[in-house]
């Protein structure tokens, strides 16, 4: 198993570690990694990978419109809006 | 049985007790309870008016099903006006306006809700001590430790005691792993995971999506039945649900099985258990062999290989199913100057330790270069596992496994992640198969705490699961041991 | 220098799908309405929400198969494509990857001298993402989630195109093709249809380069100017010494001008895996034959038909398969007339557009008047009336002024096509004109031109110009 790049991975979730508590994940990450590697035994060449346990839907939807709330339901929970917009600090390219 | 919901209703109908009376008992014993198994109750000014149109039916003559019976809810469904939230910091101030596909059903069968059951945070736990809220305290003690706090298990576990102490009639929780089976097995009552697809997921904060299915905690096998009656229906609007037929789970539950029933025991499942548990599936045997049921010995191939597959697959999706708790539409956000630090500080306070590693484990497997050695490897070990338990039910009606490999242990003891995840042993294969199982109490370990077998039928077989579910119960009498 | 470069870029378009609701949500599919207004509890992404597949897509992207030769598959998966952003609700793209519902198809476009087949790798169906606003308050930004949710069809060129004006063919084609099979409205400056350009530069038949990725370009113009910028910048960086990184790239529509994006720690990692909320998409054969019916005739059919079938000049046919609403006013005029098509169509492009555009009118709103507008062809193809007069009238038959007939009467346009009274005028005209009839029989055709304004002036411009000349021949050859 190589080494897990902690930082790299936190990146990807978007969570910023606290340093004392990034060598707690990695290990601990580490462990469970291990862990599951056991997997790698199994031969599964010839096994089709297998998504959900139902294998076909029954709900398609005709294209209809259909409206269940208003734009405040919608917005009733936002940490800010102004007006009828989610409010966020300007996001700079 | 006293606390049932049969014998409740027909209290209710017997005018011996009123909706109203009902609703009080249980929410001043609910508020005076010490097991930390609510996150919410909800004063009866909220109920009043469900209260009062429950005891007209009563009084009418024609009650609903589940009529004025006291609810506990997971705090997992969305409930509409009450705030819902997973037990975690991040959804704490959350109050959807719209209500879960399940508690709408329980609402239409007329019972009513007291209050949103503590769970572990996103359902992600086997002991309920991951909660936001702190963690659920088991109402049994260990007769030779009294004064230790017990795990309820998770990550139902407010469901669970709240049912086994009695602050509740019955309450809905959800099970991905065995979130459903684990604590009920460890609170000494009833815990019913249906059949993947069985119960729509429509409004329940998803952990793992392939995974969640809601189920019944219950004081008995017949209030299972009962409350799957309402909970069982097809939803278009999830479309993982399934559209078979749906029986009627409560009529003819206490017939006489006709048939020669056969129930294989996974031979690898009792390796290394203890006495304890052994015993368990000794009594069970004992009990049910007069009944024209004939146990044989099965031995899966794939049973190591379980919790592997689900500790890759179940992150995984969860670190997906969780991208969408940010701070910027609803729950708590946590300042920062840039929209990436709202991003950065909302989820990484807004998530406790076990959530945050599961969100981790989840990245790295769905990560390039490792998807394959590990997600699309589960999967595929995901298919083996279902084609083992088919394989198996060729030969046999149910399959009988303990619950847990351990009763109920002390708040705080176990710290390591993986020996906390391998308690879910014999419950994970069944939800990665997406079979139906049922846990009922079978007995009472040398501590004197409450021990579980698992039932486990196949696919959409709910109603024989059931039949031989009570059967067992009546047999193995455990509310009168 | 820079004659030796050649660019190749290949192209990702996306094609907003004009349902009435959205992909995975029954909220509108709907452009220009109130902030967050066609937003629903599944598209805002909160918690327990499930997407349910909106059938008119599936059946959009068939048609689409059919009419780019695609492999149109049978089975296909939707997976999330994981990355965060406030205009991504979800905190993941519901998009097709490892199996697309469209494979290996192809268009021709047409180059100045010759066609030119352009090969596509796949088409897949995806959600779109939310808008920011970001200049209303220079400290804030405002998310409006309506457009989250409309459903795209991502169609994926191979790097089969060398120019600009081949980008803008190949652009304009499928734009023309998706509007003919009614699964996109075209409308390129309200995004409906975008490209992103995957460019890089070579040596005339050397090696590929390292490409860029220039997102989002919502027109021609900036798709040409994008295009011949960032041509000419990989080559400055390469002849300077530099070496292209592999970027997205951003191109500011005041300068002309393309920057790199975003400078990331890390790269972009995906995550791509089977969205477990839904089920692979499984097409019949049955179903897929049906849909084959809705196809209808496509561009290329069309154009060959009036060209063929119906005499008409390529330049024009072109003009008038352009666009569909074009060629469906054609078609219907043609039904309800016996006038030549060729004729129609050069009325069609010539004056009845003119008229359209000076109005600033839909093409469609004809469809309505075609009765009259074929009736006032009749008149002047069958000489009732003169081509001048016609287009003198044109703009009141096309506003609804009356019926060609009736106005025709109204303003005494009726040409004389009665031969006696004709030939009256004539031999009054020819009168005292002795020198001029023996300089024609001598051989001066020119004098006939003379002769035939004359007579049209003595009608006042209302004598049928044809009879006239017929008239004046027999008479002077006599
Ligand atoms: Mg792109
Ligand atoms: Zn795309």
């Amino acid at each position: 198993m190589s080494e897990i790049d902690i930082k790299r991975i936190s990146y990807l979730a978007k969570l910023k570690l606290p340093h004392e508590k990034e060598e707690f994940y990695a290990n601990s990450l580490k462990d469970i990694i291990k862990w599951v590697d056991n997997l790698k035994m199994i031969d599964t060449s010839e096994t089709e990978p297998l998504h959900n346990v139902t294998e076909k839907t029954t709900s398609i939807r005709n294209d209809e419109i259909i409206k269940i709330n208003s734009v405040d339901d919608v917005l009733s929970n936002a940490p800010d809006r102004a007006q009828n917009f989610f409010k966020v600090p300007k996001v700079v390219e | 049985m006293k606390n049932s919901i049969s014998h409740i209703k027909n209290s209710l109908r017997g005018k011996k007790i009123s909706v109203e009376e009902l609703y009080d008992e249980f929410f001043t014993k609910a508020k005076s309870s010490k097991t930390n198994s609510f996150n919410l109750l909800l004063d009866k000014e909220i109920n009043i008016q469900s209260i009062k149109e429950s005891q007209k039916r009563y009084e009418n003559g024609n009650p609903l099903p589940l009529d004025g019976i006291p609810l506990g809810i997971k705090d997992l469904f969305c409930t509409k006006g009450i705030r819902t939230t997973a037990s975690s910091k991040i959804l704490s101030n959350f109050t959807p306006d719209y209500e879960s596909f399940i508690t709408q059903k329980l609402l239409d069968d007329g019972s009513i809700f007291i209050g949103k059951n503590n769970c572990d945070e996103f359902a992600m736990g086997s002991s309920n001590e991951t909660s936001f809220f702190g963690p659920v305290k088991n109402p049994w003690k260990n007769k030779n430790v009294p004064t230790d706090d017990l795990v309820p298990g998770g990550s139902s576990g407010g469901s669970a005691a709240a049912v086994a102490e009695g602050t509740c009639v019955a309450s809905m929780g959800t099970d991905t792993g065995g979130s459903i089976r684990q604590p009920a097995s460890l609170c000494g009552i009833v815990g019913l995971k249906p059949t993947f697809g069985s119960c729509s997921r429509w409004g329940i904060v998803a952990f793992a999506s392939s995974l969640d299915q809601a189920g019944p905690l219950t004081n008995s096998v017949e209030d299972a039945a009962l409350i799957l009656n309402s909970i069982n229906k097809h939803d278009f609007n999830d479309s993982t649900s399934s559209n078979h037929v749906r029986e009627d789970y409560l009529y003819g539950i206490n017939d006489k099985l006709d048939q020669k029933i056969k129930i294989g025991i996974p031979s690898d499942y009792l390796k290394d258990v203890s006495g304890d548990i052994l015993s368990q599936i000794e009594n069970t045997k004992k009990a049910l062999f007069k009944h024209n049921v004939e146990f044989v010995d099965v031995e899966f191939k794939t049973t190591e290989y379980a919790l592997s597959t689900y500790y890759i697959l179940a992150p995984a999706e969860a670190s997906s199913n969780l991208a969408r708790y940010d701070g910027i539409r609803y729950g708590v956000r946590e300042e920062g100057k840039t929209l990436d630090d709202i991003y950065l500080n909302s989820r990484t306070r807004g998530f406790g330790d076990e959530v945050t590693r599961r969100i981790l484990i989840g990245a790295y497997v769905l990560s390039a270069g490792y998807y394959d050695a590990y997600y699309r490897q589960a999967q595929k070990v995901r298919r083996l596992i279902k084609d083992d338990f088919q394989r198996i039910f060729n030969d046999v009606d149910f399959i009988l496994t303990p619950t847990t490999p351990n009763e109920a242990f002390k708040i705080g003891d176990k710290l390591d992640p993986i020996s906390m995840y391998k308690n879910d042993i014999y419950t994970v294969p069944t939800s990665l198969a997406g079979l139906p199982g049922i846990s009922i109490p079978s007995g009472l370990s040398t501590n004197g705490l409450p021990l579980g077998i698992q039932f486990i039928g196949n696919y959409f077989e709910e109603k024989k699961l059931l039949q031989i579910a009570a059967l067992a119960e009546k047999e193995l009498n455990f509310n009168e041991q | 220098m820079s004659n030796n470069w050649e660019m190749v870029i290949g192209l990702e378009v996306h094609a907003q799908l004009n349902t009435s609701s959205k992909l995975f949500s029954s909220s509108p599919n709907q452009f220009g309405s109130e902030p967050n207004e066609n937003v629903n509890f599944i598209d805002s992404g909160m918690p327990g929400m499930l997407p349910v597949m909106n059938f008119a897509c599936i059946e959009m992207a068939i048609k689409t198969g059919f009419a780019l030769n695609f492999n149109i598959n049978k089975y296909s998966v939707f997976e999330r494509k994981n990355y965060f952003y406030p205009d991504l609700p979800q905190g993941y793209q519901i998009s097709q990857f490892e199996f697309p519902i469209l494979t290996e198809g192809f268009i021709n476009i047409d180059n100045p001298d010759n066609q030119k087949k352009i090969r596509i790798e796949r088409a897949h169906l995806e959600q779109d993402a939310g808008k920011s606003i970001h200049d209303i308050d220079p400290k804030f930004s405002f998310i409006d989630l309506n457009r989250v949710g409309t459903p795209l069809l991502e169609i994926v060129s191979y790097p089969d195109l060398s120019s600009a004006e081949e980008v803008v063919s190949y652009m304009s084609s499928l734009r023309q093709v998706l509007m003919y099979i009614d699964v996109c409205d075209g409308n390129m400056q309200e995004g409906s249809l975008r490209a992103d350009v995957n460019l890089s530069v070579r040596h005339k038949g050397g090696e590929l380069g390292t490409r860029c990725e220039i997102k989002n370009l919502n027109s021609f113009k900036f798709i040409r100017q994008a295009i011949e910028y960032e041509f000419k910048r990989q080559i400055d960086v390469i002849e300077s010494g530099g070496k292209i990184e592999q970027n997205t790239m951003l191109f500011d529509t005041s300068t002309g001008e393309t920057r790199a994006m975003r400078s990331k720690e890390f790269s972009h990692d995906y995550r791509y895996f089977p969205d477990p909320d839904l089920l692979p998409v499984n097409l019949t054969q049955d179903l897929i034959d049906k849909v084959k019916t809705l196809v209808g005739e496509l561009p290329q059919a069309k154009l060959d038909k009036f060209i063929k079938d119906y005499n008409v000049d390529k330049d024009i046919a072109k003009i008038i398969t352009a666009e569909k609403q074009n060629a469906i006013l054609f078609e219907k005029m043609i039904s309800e007339t016996d006038v030549k098509p060729k004729f129609i169509a050069a009325w069609l492009v010539g004056d009845i557009f003119a008229f359209i555009k000076e109005n600033n009118l839909e093409v469609s709103s004809l469809n309505e008047k075609t009765k009259e507008i074929t009736d006032l062809l009749k008149l002047v193809s069958d000489d009732v009336i003169s081509n001048k007069a016609g287009k003198e009238i044109l703009p009141r038959v096309l506003n609804g002024q009356g019926n060609p007939s009736d106005i025709v009467k109204e303003l005494g346009l009726e040409q004389v096509s009665d031969s006696g009274e004709l030939e009256k005028i004539i031999d009054e005209s020819l009168i005292g004109e002795e020198e001029n009839i023996s300089k024609f029989q001598g051989g001066s055709d020119r004098v006939l031109g003379y002769f035939v304004g004359k007579c049209l002036k003595a009608t006042k411009g209302k004598g049928n110009p044809k009879l006239i000349n017929k008239i004046l021949l027999e008479r002077l050859k006599k």
